[in-house]
């Protein structure tokens, strides 16, 4: 009998942590990216890939993608109840939802926030979007909640400078001046998601903003973990240990991965356009006969038969297709010896060596290793200096490449990408840098003139010049257009239509569940 | 008045042919080294020439060892791989034993506070581990062919300098060593004349335990992404590319795997052989 109590005892025991336990197991979301650290999860300063995704669970904008889609004519409301527009389209006023609170305790929101981040956004010191808000005169707080801004001149898809995305992400006021430079890895925003923890080289957690807007979310917490290895990232999640991660952007893996049972595989929009932009300022590629020859080296073809067409798609221009504007342009097509030509013509008979700084992100790697074999066919030696995801970061923006390998999504208007990549206001290393890697000029005049042109057609005229003028350049050769791939078990349950993500990974709301 | 070695006893390369480990570890190298020289006639394939449709393909009859994601012939990139493993293996340790016996020669000879303090700056190098230790000179140099070899070297350069000391520190009280003196011989001369031949028999066995070493620290450099740049074909990448396609095609990683094995097992049995041969105690009995 006293045997019987002892074990009786020890079940007890035994059972009640696992009963108490199972009451109350939080819903904690694993995911897995494919990356060694973040960059920076300051949405003013996030433009590497891994960051992006944080960004659509801890920030919202004065006005929102619906959740799983890219489409411009779907935004909505999100941090604004309403908005209006005058009818020259120079000012835009926004009616702010009242009790929206910032996460960590930081108090309400108020025009005071939004008119602080619209700003900083459009700093240099103190944002990477700041060539994005060149045309934005005045951001002024009317009262508490209405916030009025006013452009120098019309801005194509000016709603996309205030969305959820890069610099209209809106952050807290008295966080940014509190947290000073630990707001760049802890930043505080009004997203159903906070950062309790960033640990360097492991991963972010994430818990649910009690105080969200739309509700407390029904996911606990999210551990957004880096896992730079494909192999090491797939078997994590085959094992459980993920929940969703990040796949590699190829045919085989989506065919393998989709087969798995109890696996979606989510290949998502926006595509990225994959560019190899060439700095005009380095020899021997100050020659337009080197960067033809380049152009004509490449086979866009044979790099998307590698790549599948279950997750890339060929590049038609130096903007991604489905932008308002881009056109198909007429791209150089691929010719061995019409290169070799062009570079004995230039005085490299023997051929080019050009020293690119790379990412050894596999996914990019591979895809540069497809175009160095390529280039190689024509006697151009591409030596890669492979270097981690953040260093390649920032050494592309102090010019130290004679090329760059790019791959970008941006909000889905021309102006935007061909001004951040193309513009000679967006070259790296001056006052108003984005991403003109090439030191690109040619098309100033076109960009900046679509822009203000009133009449549709003209406009749209405008940007199909810019965009042939730069495929002429050859400012950058565009290779593919790479659509976001990513796989989750069945067990999460986004309860919204995934199709895509501005901000290239899976939107977790208030209402996504997880079994 | 030259002076040998002294105590190497007769019959050395006798002991070592008689030796079946060391004769059956030189027979694989030899062969791994003739794979390496011959490469560009006996490879099947460039090892960089691309093939979309082969991508990840499993072993077969065209392609032994299978194809990689860019659909290049494993085999042809394991064998060319050969040249730059054992290429920078063996010039990173003989810079090794150059500079690492010298070293410790020097410090063995000199003695004193000039030996204290050599040796302990020897003795904080040997604190970091190899590959930590390559991996801070290679961050800092830079991934290229020279540089790598240099990040290599050095760290092993505080274990021959150990090795080569202490011999010398016995030798240089030798009565050949002073009467060397009492004829006037340069220090210089003593060091190299006398004093080296006696230790060397220890450094090349080290050197042949080493080597093993620095082939398997390049390629663990290249595993985690610090060796030579692609498209160059070394062990230590292509296991890495292998390890990234592991789901999908296991056998990338095995074949470079595979061919490290057998290298590593080839200088370990020579090393074994080559200490047992030199062994005075061995002679004897």
């Amino acid at each position: 009998m006293k045997r019987f109590h002892i074990l009786a005892a020890a079940l007890c025991c035994m059972a009640s942590p696992l009963a108490l336990g199972t009451a109350q197991a939080e819903k904690i979301l694993n995911v897995g990216m494919a990356a060694a650290d973040v960059g920076a999860l300051d949405p003013h300063r996030a433009v590497s890939t891994q960051d992006k995704p944080v960004m659509n669970w801890v920030f919202n904008g004065l006005v929102r993608f619906k959740p799983g889609s890219v489409a411009i004519d779907g935004l909505e409301p999100d941090l604004a109840d309403s908005f209006r527009r005058s009818p020259d389209k120079l000012t835009w006023t926004f009616a702010l939802r009242h009790g929206v609170q910032f996460q960590r305790g930081f108090g309400e929101m108020t025009a005071e926030d939004v008119v602080f981040s619209l700003k900083r956004a459009a700093d240099k010191d103190s944002s990477s979007f700041a060539a994005d808000y060149a045309n934005v005169d005045s951001i002024t707080a009317l009262d508490p909640y209405t916030v009025q801004i006013k452009l120098k001149q019309v801005v194509p898809g000016f709603l996309g400078l205030v969305a959820n995305y890069q610099g209209g992400n809106i952050v807290s006021k008295k966080a940014v001046e509190q947290l000073g430079e630990q707001f760049r890895t802890m930043p505080v925003g009004t997203g159903p998601f906070e950062i309790k923890e960033y640990q360097p080289n492991q991963g972010i957690v994430l818990v649910a903003h009690a105080g969200y807007f739309r509700g407390k979310p029904k996911i606990d917490g999210i551990n957004f973990k880096f896992i730079p290895s494909d192999a090491s990232r797939d078997l994590a999640f085959s094992s459980g240990e993920l929940d969703l991660l990040y796949g590699r952007q190829d045919q085989k893996w989506v065919e393998r991965t989709k087969e798995a049972p109890g696996t979606v595989v989510d290949v998502i929009r926006p595509a990225e356009l994959a560019e190899l932009s060439l700095n005009q300022t380095k020899k021997p590629l100050d020659d337009l006969r080197v960067r033809q020859a380049v152009a004509y080296a490449i086979d866009r073809a044979g790099i998307a038969q590698f790549k599948g067409a279950a997750t890339a798609e060929p590049a038609t221009s130096v903007v991604p297709a489905g932008y308002l504007g881009t056109i198909d342009a007429k791209l150089f097509p691929h010719d061995v010896t019409r290169a070799k030509a062009l570079l004995a013509e230039a005085g490299y008979p023997n051929g080019i060596t050009i020293t690119v700084i790379q990412t050894s992100l596999p996914t990019m790697l591979n895809s540069m290793q497809i175009v160095q074999a390529q280039l190689k066919q024509a006697g151009i030696n591409l030596e890669l200096q492979v270097v981690d995801h953040a260093t390649f970061h920032a050494q592309i923006r102090k010019d130290l490449s004679m090329a760059v390998y790019y791959s970008a999504a941006r909000f889905p208007v021309d102006d935007i990408y061909m001004t951040q990549f193309f513009h000679s206001r967006s070259t790296v290393m001056t006052p108003t840098a984005a991403t003109n890697f090439s030191h690109c000029a040619v098309a100033d005049k076109e960009i900046d003139a679509a822009r203000v042109e009133p009449e549709d057609a003209k406009q749209q005229a405008l940007w199909a010049t810019a965009q042939q003028k730069i495929v002429d350049d050859v400012c950058a050769v565009p290779l593919f257009e790479q659509l976001q791939v990513w796989a989750h078990h069945t067990k999460l349950h986004f309860n919204y239509d995934l199709k895509g993500s501005l901000n290239l990974g899976p939107t977790i709301t208030e209402a996504s569940t997880l079994d | 008045m030259a002076v040998g070695a002294i105590g190497a006893p007769k019959g050395i390369a006798g002991r070592a042919l008689g030796n079946r480990s060391l004769m059956a570890g030189v027979a694989l190298l030899v062969f791994i080294i003739l794979l390496a020289v011959l490469a560009p006639w006996i490879s099947p394939y460039d090892p960089n020439d691309q093939d979309a449709i082969a991508s990840l393909g499993a072993p077969n009859a065209q392609h032994w060892f299978g194809t990689d994601f860019f659909g290049r012939d494993v085999l042809s990139r394991v064998i060319w791989g050969a040249r730059v493993s054992l290429f920078v293996g063996a010039v990173s340790t003989a810079i090794s034993m150059l500079l690492g016996g010298s070293i410790g020669i020097l410090s063995g000879y000199v003695g004193g506070r000039f030996d204290q303090g050599v040796m302990a700056v020897m003795d904080v190098l040997l604190s970091f581990p190899q590959l930590i230790m390559g991996l801070i000179i290679v961050a800092l140099l830079g991934a290229n062919l020279t540089d790598l070899i240099l990040a290599i070297a050095i760290t092993a350069v505080p274990p021959f300098a150990r090795v080569a000391r202490g011999p010398t520190l016995s030798l240089k009280e030798r009565d050949f060593v002073e009467a060397g003196r009492a004829l006037g011989f340069s220090n210089l001369r003593i060091m190299l004349v006398h004093i080296l031949p006696n230790v060397l028999d220890d450094l090349i066995v080290m050197g042949s335990l080493w080597l093993a070493t620095a082939i398997r620290t390049e390629a663990s450099l290249s595993f985690i992404g610090l060796g030579l740049p692609p498209p160059t074909a070394t062990w230590g990448s292509i296991i890495r590319e292998g390890f990234e396609n592991l789901l999908d095609a296991p056998w990338l990683a095995v074949f470079p795997s595979l061919a490290v094995l057998i290298v590593m097992l080839a200088l370990n049995m020579i090393g074994d052989g080559l200490r047992d041969a030199t062994d005075p105690k061995a002679a004897v009995s």
